[in-house]
């Protein structure tokens, strides 16, 4: 007999009457599933646990600048990463260091908010679950799909999407990749329609995900493409001319969203 | 991509590249402090023991051999031996007292392996994309079946079901690396 579907067991471990009762009588006597079905109902127990949910915090913002202080890196960027002359045609985004230090902050802090939302829910009625599930206070300006380019070899299964987000005081572009792991970074980048100029949003987080602050004043009727490029490790803050996905904001959709 | 990402903090970090302890912290800098703050109490000691942390990871970063463990894992053991540190001085102090003040103290408690866990849990419920953190939410700790929670969510059964299976076998694979008593 075939081993019980994952879902059942990961149902089952849930407390779940899930699968029919073969499938029932099979979890429960297979040796491998039954093991299966003990250790993931051991994590089920371990977050449900005993009283509330364990709290994830922050640690206060000046923790970090003692450990920077005492090991003597966390430097910004600009101060490390300066050596050689910028490409005459690349604009660095002016404000590249504010989206930089504040994204990581912010996904956290967006992360557990949705939890913590989420438990308080979860306890409470359900009535509010909807509520959780509508969109924030931003409105999507546009939203697209990225692309390998044709010639990419290494990455030509890579995609990613780009929404572009805007609130009454800025605009953010909430982007996602999903790429192979490789050595050095992943940047966002957005392209002008010259080729050539092109503005650095910052990295992707760990997970490949990130949300960035447009530079207030960005004409995005011409920087209009986003590019996420693999970088090094070099300390260099040119695009390594090594781009893994691609899209095109539509013109359109921008046309109403006047730069500042 | 799920293992990708803590990977890629552990690949950087064992390169040494300055901004590496940067991520790190911005990566493992909750799970530490939290530890550091369910064991101790205290905010300004649970920071004491956050800095002590990343500090001494970072100097020793060459003993970390991603080979023979998780980033994380790692980060747990130096968080429990720094809390441990900071228990035993806080005896110390206590001892201390009792000579001179002759007044019982108690001896601290260092925080049990499954609170850890429950900890490491948390950060990697954390760490799941939205969607699929809020299925998990309500799967543990609501009384909605997985029918009833892709009613609510507006979300098609399989997605749910497919969140759930490959929700508990990341929190699993987590625990299983860096976890202490599961």
């Amino acid at each position: 007999m075939s081993h019980t579907d994952p879902e059942i067991l990961a149902l089952r471990a849930l407390g779940e009457t899930a699968g029919t009762a073969g499938e029932a009588e099979h979890a429960d006597t297979c040796p491998r599933c039954r093991s299966e079905l003990a250790r993931l109902a051991g994590i089920v127990e371990l977050a449900r646990g005993e009283g509330a949910a364990e709290r994830l915090e922050r640690p206060p913002r000046q923790a970090w600048d003692r450990i920077a202080a005492a090991v003597g890196v966390g430097q910004p960027p600009a101060a490390t990463d300066g050596n050689g002359p910028p490409a005459p045609a690349a604009r660095r985004a002016r404000n590249r260091r504010a989206p930089r230090a504040r994204r990581p902050r912010g996904r956290l802090a967006a992360a557990l908010a949705g939890l913590t939302a989420g438990l308080i829910i979860g306890i409470g009625a359900t009535a509010g679950v909807a509520q959780l599930t509508k969109a924030p206070a931003t409105r999507v300006v546009a939203q697209i799909e990225l692309l390998p380019l044709p010639a990419s070899g290494q990455f030509r299964d890579a995609t990613g999407t780009a929404m572009m987000r805007a609130t009454a005081r800025q605009q953010l572009m909430v982007v996602t990749l999903h790429a192979p792991r490789a050595p050095g970074f992943y940047e966002v980048w957005l392209l002008a329609r010259d080729g050539v100029s092109m503005i650095s949003l910052g990295e992707l987080n760990a997970d490949q995900t990130g949300t960035f602050i447009i530079p207030p004043g960005t004409d995005l009727r011409n920087y209009s493409r986003i590019d996420i490029s693999l970088q090094p490790f070099n300390g260099s803050t040119q695009h390594s001319r090594t781009s893994v996905v691609r899209g095109s904001l539509p013109v359109a959709a921008l046309g109403a969203v006047s730069p500042r | 991509m799920d293992e990708a990402s803590d990977e890629d903090v552990a690949v950087a970090f064992g390169g040494g590249q300055p901004d590496a302890l940067t991520l790190v912290y911005e990566r493992f800098g909750p799970l530490v402090y939290s530890i550091a703050l369910r064991s101790l109490g205290t905010r300004p000691d649970a920071e004491d023991v956050t800095q002590q942390v990343f500090v001494s990871a970072w100097r020793s970063r060459d003993s970390f051999d991603r080979r023979r463990g998780s980033l994380g894992g790692w980060l747990v053991r130096i968080t429990r031996n720094k809390v441990a540190d900071a228990l035993r001085g806080r005896q110390r102090e206590g001892r201390v007292l009792q000579v001179a003040g002759g007044a019982a103290v108690t001896a601290p408690e260092a925080p049990s392996d499954r609170v850890v866990d429950r900890i490491v849990l948390a950060d990697e419920l954390a760490q799941l994309p939205e969607s699929q953190r809020l299925v998990m939410v309500l799967a543990f700790y609501s009384d909605l079946t997985h029918e009833q929670i892709a009613r609510v969510l507006g979300l098609p059964l399989g997605t749910v079901k497919s969140h759930i299976r490959r929700g508990l076998a990341r929190l699993r694979s987590r625990l299983e690396a860096d976890g202490v008593a599961y």
